[in-house]
């Protein structure tokens, strides 16, 4: 008797308790669609919600306060900026797609937020005809490069910031060492090249690591990745686009030999393969020579950012990647009730100094003052408003700061115009019909990759091996899918 | 009508007793019950649709297809070894240790250095597996490490810990239980110090020495508590620590053979596509096996005792 009493009170007290949650659920949502339906009504005022990466600022409303000022009187728009933190960015966006919340416009690219994934699985809005309509500007503004190979399946889903275009490798050198050794770059290019360098820094200073280099270093090889990271490439001069496992290529091959034979001379560090990121030796200085990817000027950005002087050398072609265009962009939420008004407020801020300014440092005479008319100086309070001009739009109407010359960005420009098309700008692999496989994949890979990039392991007995477990996994059916797919959208493009 | 006044009147003599379980009974449903819909997505391919309930009504069904890349090859088998052993090894060792540990606390007849002990033994459960990945870093990096050090300085060679699986099982369960015996004993010396003195008082008059009195009297009062959190670890053994597999081995491909379990799979093989499906299917799967295990031991502690068991 009192045991099924008890389980009766239990089950009433479950509905009780289940009522008053789905209760709380339904109150919030009726109280959020009054707070939308009210800002319709309020007329032509659309208040925009734009999420955007970085660190959050103290003064970001304050400065949106004013920058809404500004769009209202030009487009009828106000902005609220949400800015999510680095590390969180990808995760918390996820969660605000998934669940529908409502965003106007976001920061995407293909580091965060994967631009590519997110379009395919139906997180943003296509912009083509919005671009045609609202963001004329931005069509004239932006190298074609950009658009072109930001499509997805054919359609255009964010707007790139307009910045440096092509991807261009380079060797640097710690000045202060190549100096002392009386060493110099002249010739320098592939990485067997490098060799006699290393090879007098290493004798001469006992110290100094002759070639950094940690787990995310891949030698520079003459393909074009259709994954980041991952095995599947096609050559950058193959008229058929043939799609290979770069591992069976020459130039792999004889890349992680000479990789190895510096590792066993002493030039990498030991724990390359563990080594998370190179931050810690170039805090300390004691380095000889690396691989980076440069843009203008690149060089003073590095000697300024580590306190003593950087000098590079290129070590492959400057190209135009699908990575190096979705860098940065602005996407439209697919959920977004005023995509109008973001494209519009989008091409303003593509298009208009002002506004990019006014979003990018601040409020003129708090967070910063004007020197003349192409420069700035930050005043103290930009602590509180210190924003990655790179993910907030076109970067070259910004204004330049103190030690920038004058021609900063005539000089990105000409870099941008030399910049030749990779054989792949524009195709980007759908793996939604192979997702097992590349899952597979994924860790038969990860099992040697850093090893054998870092010339840890000897390729000669590893690559073997590789590319067994690669073909147990599923490489094949993949590499299979990629070419049907290659070839589709070859044909499409009259390449 | 009388069944249901008899309900609100049962509801308004236990109203003290139901709102205290209020709380939790409403955590448990928005943070268990609710998004247990959700497992219906491993069987999806997942696309965005709107609202969170539109996109799962509109993705489309692929039955198993989502659970197919946890099988795929021989990893399957590495993952599963891992999982299982490496979660069987924790809860045995782990449990004779915390117990052993807390009887050795509760035996200190200084309480204030009892007290520094635990806290001691405490302080480590509080660490990110990140710190104690560099902790364990500073002991077995190549060129820094304080092993290779002192190995170097006795005319050793130096080893390369990161590239030997060999030594890693071994390391994995002593950085393990390092961290987490400080907790668990002290749920045990909590559970010590409910036991009744008078029951040490009677076992002493009658002749009894330490040892017999920790075999009569202090292992029997532990055994439920022993039978219950081990049975709830069995629900978990499914699911690896992320942190220790990932940070502490610092990813190293050359000892994915010891270090492999199904999170750091999954997480691995997933971060390229982000398939949302994949990765319930694979979070499904875990809880189904933790299930099964649960039911299946707790059937077993029944048979020998009843009282012991969970349900």
């Amino acid at each position: 008797m009192s045991s099924t009493r008890k389980k009766l009170t239990f089950g009433l007290t479950s509905i009780l308790a289940a009522s008053l949650v789905l209760g709380a659920c339904g109150n919030n949502k009726a109280s959020d669609n009054s707070a939308a339906s009210g800002n319709g009504d309020k007329g032509e005022t659309v208040e925009l919600s734009w999420y955007t990466i970085g660190t959050p600022q103290k003064d970001v409303d304050k400065v949106m306060e004013e920058v809404s000022k500004y769009t209202k009187e030009k487009i009828g728009a106000t902005v609220k900026m949400t800015m999510i933190d680095w590390g969180d960015y990808n995760q918390k966006m996820q969660v605000l797609t998934a669940s529908g919340a409502s965003m106007d416009i976001m920061f995407t690219a293909s580091w965060a937020f994967d631009y590519v994934q997110n379009a395919r699985k139906g997180a943003f809005a296509p912009i083509d005809e919005l671009l045609d309509q609202y963001g004329k500007g931005i069509k004239e503004t932006l190298d074609p490069a950009f658009l072109e190979g930001s499509k997805v399946d054919g359609k255009n889903y964010g707007v790139p910031a307009n910045k440096e275009l092509p991807a261009q490798e380079v060797w640097r050198f710690n000045k202060n060492i190549l100096d002392e050794n009386n060493l110099s770059f002249e010739g320098v290019r592939t990485l067997e090249s490098l060799e006699p360098l290393l090879k007098t820094v290493k004798e001469n200073n006992p110290d100094v690591i002759p070639f950094q280099v940690d787990k995310n270093f891949m030698p520079y090889v003459p393909y074009d990745y259709l994954i980041e990271k991952f095995p599947l490439a096609v050559k950058l001069d193959d008229t058929e686009y043939k799609v290979v496992n770069v591992f069976e290529t020459p130039e792999m091959k004889q890349a992680l030999a000479t990789m190895h034979k510096y590792y066993k001379a002493g030039y990498v560090p030991t724990e390359a393969a563990t080594l998370e990121s190179s931050s810690d030796v170039q805090a300390t200085g004691l380095w000889f020579a690396d691989k980076a990817t440069t843009q203008p000027f690149a060089d003073n950005v590095w000697s300024t950012s580590y306190g003593y002087p950087i000098i590079s050398t290129p070590q492959s072609d400057a190209l135009v990647y699908n990575l190096s265009v979705m860098g940065s962009m602005q996407a439209i939420s697919a959920n977004s009730k005023h995509k109008e008004k973001a494209m519009e407020f989008l091409n303003l801020l593509n298009t208009d100094p002002v506004l990019r300014n006014m979003v990018d440092s601040g409020i003129e005479g708090t967070h910063y003052k004007k020197v003349d008319d192409t420069h700035m100086e930050n005043l103290p309070e930009s602590k509180n408003y210190d924003m990655p001009t790179f993910s907030l739009g076109n970067v070259m109407l910004t204004y330049l700061n103190p030690g920038d010359p004058d021609n900063k960005w005539e000089e990105f420009k000409s870099y941008n115009d030399a910049g030749q098309p990779a054989i792949l700008l524009g195709f980007n692999f759908d793996p939604s019909k192979v997702s097992t496989e590349i899952a597979a994949v994924q860790n038969a890979k990860e099992a040697f990759w850093a090893p054998l990039m870092t010339g840890t392991v000897d390729p000669e007995s590893y690559v073997p091996k590789a590319i067994e477990k690669l073909q147990a996994a599923g490489l094949d059916k993949i590499m299979a899918e990629a070419q049907s797919q290659l070839d589709a959208w070859k044909a499409a493009n009259n390449k | 009508m009388k069944a249901l006044g008899r309900h609100l009147k049962d509801i308004n003599r236990n109203k003290a007793m139901l709102l205290m379980v209020l709380p939790a009974s409403l955590w448990f449903i928005c943070f268990s019950y609710l998004p247990m819909l959700g497992t219906i997505i491993s069987f999806k391919e997942y696309r965005f649709s709107g609202s969170f309930l539109s996109s799962i009504i509109n993705s489309k069904w692929v039955g198993f297809d989502n659970f197919k890349f946890l099988f795929r090859t021989d990893d399957a088998y590495i993952i599963t070894r891992n999982t299982i052993l490496y979660n069987a090894v924790f809860i045995f060792i782990g449990l004779v240790l915390a117990v052993a540990m807390a009887i050795v606390l509760s035996e200190i007849a200084n309480k204030r250095l009892a007290k520094w002990y635990q806290t001691g033994m405490f302080m480590p459960y509080f660490l990110s597996w990140v710190i104690v990945g560099y902790f364990v870093y500073s002991f077995l990096s190549y060129d820094r490490g304080m092993i290779n050090k002192i190995a170097v300085t006795l005319g050793a060679d130096p080893t390369q810990w990161y590239s030997e699986p060999k030594y890693w099982p071994l390391i994995i369960v002593l950085v393990f239980l390092w961290k987490s015996l400080g907790y668990n004993s002290v749920i045990y010396l909590a559970a010590i110090m409910g036991i009744d003195k008078s029951l040490y008082e009677a076992a002493m008059i009658d002749g009894a020495n330490k040892w017999q009195q920790i075999r009569n009297i202090t292992l029997p009062m532990l055994t439920p508590l022993m039978t219950i959190l081990t049975l709830l670890a069995i629900g978990r053994i499914f699911y690896a620590d992320f942190g220790l597999f990932y940070q502490v081995t610092r990813d190293s491909g050359t000892l994915y053979s010891v270090t492999n379990v199904i999170d750091t799979y999954v997480y691995r093989g997933l971060k390229t596509t982000g398939e949302i499906g994949m990765s319930t299917a694979a979070g499904l799967y875990q809880s189904f096996v933790g299930f099964v295990l649960v039911i299946t031991s707790n059937y077993i502690v029944r048979r020998f005792n009843k009282d012991n068991a969970l349900f």
